[in-house]
């Protein structure tokens, strides 16, 4: 499929085996019933974005996805690699292992490690994580540090960059581990208002060379231009989904509605 | 313009502000000056107070040196053992302490709690003439240390579970969302961004030691302040052998301060622009 037809928000055909398989999801917090039955498969080489008002639960799925946090019933497959929620034993840990290997992950707060040069920080995850020797996992950050171009910065430490290459590094570490899918939970919040464009271009660029995402975030432009499908999330539910052009032009529930004229306007 | 007139100060004119800061600097250089003469004054001071015990001259020069080479060395070796179990027990007690194990938790803290909450003297009786009773006897040089290291351990334990719980939650989340293991991620990520804030507070806990260490010679082991007391005491040199080592312990603990303080100020730098 031509990067054309992608922007075109086109149907995408379903082959094969879904990258991210999540079912019936559910998360408590106490008595906060935060995730009420989630359902997602998300397809190889799709890019599928999560709207919805704050406190509806998105970063609480991403989080469930890579078990950041632990799911309360349910389950999710990465990869082939499939855990339910509730277990732990030593050889779910050693899946648990493997399912966040990959999956990359983006946070909004970039969280790079400040006692690792740029290169490091990219370059940690092979090393520590892969056990790829050091020269190699220099060469494969040295590769993604110039997808997001900043391979220039590659000795400096983070605190010397700007927000928005922050962001880029912590998109190439995550690119390091050569996951299957990578998510993003709002990569452009805290970031100066004039520098979410370069992000957004890398972010643009990634789905263009055929990566699977799942973006949460609020930046509509790029959900209308870069998702093949839109989310619109409420109280820990999908509220609705479809084609950009369907849910942004045609929503069909009054909760998409009401969200998206507020947020549109 | 007229002679004497007030010249309206121009901000933006660069002279002015480099006439500011060296104003600024002899400000500070004046400041330096007055603070070294009330130094200055305060020993005159104490001298003149000294003078009038009739000081024995002759007694501080032989003994003297005697009380340094005996002493400093037993001082520094005592606390410098200490200061390493302590670092050891307290790296072991605040990964208990911050682990999620209810037992290893509290065991750990029951610890600090103790030996934060009793004096160091006592703990060190207890070893040394406590432990006895039990047929436990322990040479005093191993019951000081081990005195030293548990009590300073305990107080050392806070300090490091502090630092480590200070590294921030994201990045924790994002060396485990690499797949690295829970250890990994503390060796990794969390202990060398720890250790940054942890080895100043450290200095400080050995100049303190330095200090602490005289309440082993109860035991009667020869360190500057036993040394000392031995060396006056039958000679009715007492105030002699007594200023000797706190002249002493007053060196010793300011050379380690700036030692401490330039390791401080190297940490600070690391890292940043
Ligand atoms: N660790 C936690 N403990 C208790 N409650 C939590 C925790 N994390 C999230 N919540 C609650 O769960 C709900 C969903 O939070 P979540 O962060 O998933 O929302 P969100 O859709 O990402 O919102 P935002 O757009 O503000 O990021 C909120 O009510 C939040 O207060
Ligand atoms: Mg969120």
């Amino acid at each position: 499929m031509s990067a054309e037809e992608r922007f075109a928000g086109g149907e995408r055909a379903v082959n094969g085996e879904p990258v991210v398989r999540v079912r019936n999801l559910h998360k408590w917090f106490g008595r906060l019933h935060v995730l009420r039955g989630v359902d997602l498969d998300v397809a190889e080489r799709e890019v599928v974005v999560i709207i919805g008002r704050s406190g509806s639960g998105k970063s609480t799925f991403l989080r469930c996805i890579n078990f950041l946090e632990e799911p309360s019933a349910g389950e999710v497959a990465v990869a082939g690699i499939s855990i339910p929620a509730g277990h732990r034993g030593r050889e779910l840990n050693r899946d648990l292992l493997k399912l966040r290997m990959r999956t990359g992950m983006v946070f909004q707060e970039f969280n790079l490690f400040p006692h690792m040069t740029v290169l490091e920080n990219v370059s940690e995850g092979p090393v520590t994580v892969k056990r790829i020797p050091r020269a190699e996992a220099v060469r494969m950050g040295e590769h993604f540090l110039a997808k997001v171009g900043l391979l220039d910065k590659r000795d400096e430490y983070p605190i010397r960059l700007s927000s928005g290459q922050k962001q880029r590094v912590a998109i190439a570490r995550a690119l390091c581990m050569e996951p299957r899918v990578m998510l993003f939970d709002e990569p452009t919040s805290a970031l100066d208002p004039e520098l979410t464009g370069e992000v957004l271009d890398v972010m643009r660029q990634l789905a263009r060379d055929g990566m699977t995402m799942l973006v949460v975030t609020h930046e509509m432009g790029f959900a209308r231009d870069v998702a093949d499908r839109v989310i619109f999330m409420e109280d820990g539910i999908f509220v609705e989904q479809g084609p950009p052009d369907v849910i942004f032009r045609r929503p069909q529930d009054p909760r998409t509605q009401r969200f998206l004229q507020r947020v549109l306007d | 313009m007229v002679p004497g007139a007030v010249r309206p100060v121009d901000v933006a004119d660069a002279a002015w502000g480099e006439r500011q800061l060296l104003v600024q600097a002899r400000q500070r250089r004046v400041r330096q000056l007055q603070l070294f003469a009330v130094w200055l004054g305060i020993i005159v001071l104490v001298a003149g107070v000294l003078v009038r015990f009739n000081l024995d001259v002759g007694f501080m020069t032989t003994w003297g040196w005697f009380i340094l080479s005996r002493g400093v060395p037993t001082t520094l070796g005592v606390s410098l053992a200490s200061i390493t179990f302590a670092t050891v027990l307290a790296l072991i007690g605040s990964l208990m302490r911050i682990s999620r194990s209810p037992i290893l938790s509290g065991i750990a803290s029951f610890y600090v709690s103790l030996f934060r909450g009793t004096p160091l003297l006592v703990q060190i009786y207890i070893i040394y003439i406590g432990l006895p009773q039990l047929g436990i006897v322990l040479p005093a040089i191993f019951a000081g240390v081990l005195a030293l290291s548990l009590n300073y351990g305990a107080y050392m334990t806070e300090i490091f579970r502090a630092g480590i719980q200070s590294i921030g939650h994201g990045q924790r989340e994002a060396a485990l969302s690499l797949g690295m293991t829970p250890q990994q991620t503390f060796r990794r990520i969390i202990w060398p961004q720890a250790v940054r804030l942890i080895i100043p507070p450290i200095g400080n806990e050995f100049v303190a030691m330095l200090k602490d260490s005289s309440l082993v010679s109860v035991m009667g082991i020869w360190e500057l302040t036993f040394t000392a007391t031995k060396s006056g005491r039958p000679r009715f040199k007492n105030m002699e052998a007594l200023l000797i080592a706190a002249a002493a312990y007053w060196v010793l603990t300011a050379l380690f301060s700036t030692i401490q303080s330039l390791i401080e100020s190297r940490l600070g730098k690391a890292h940043e622009r």
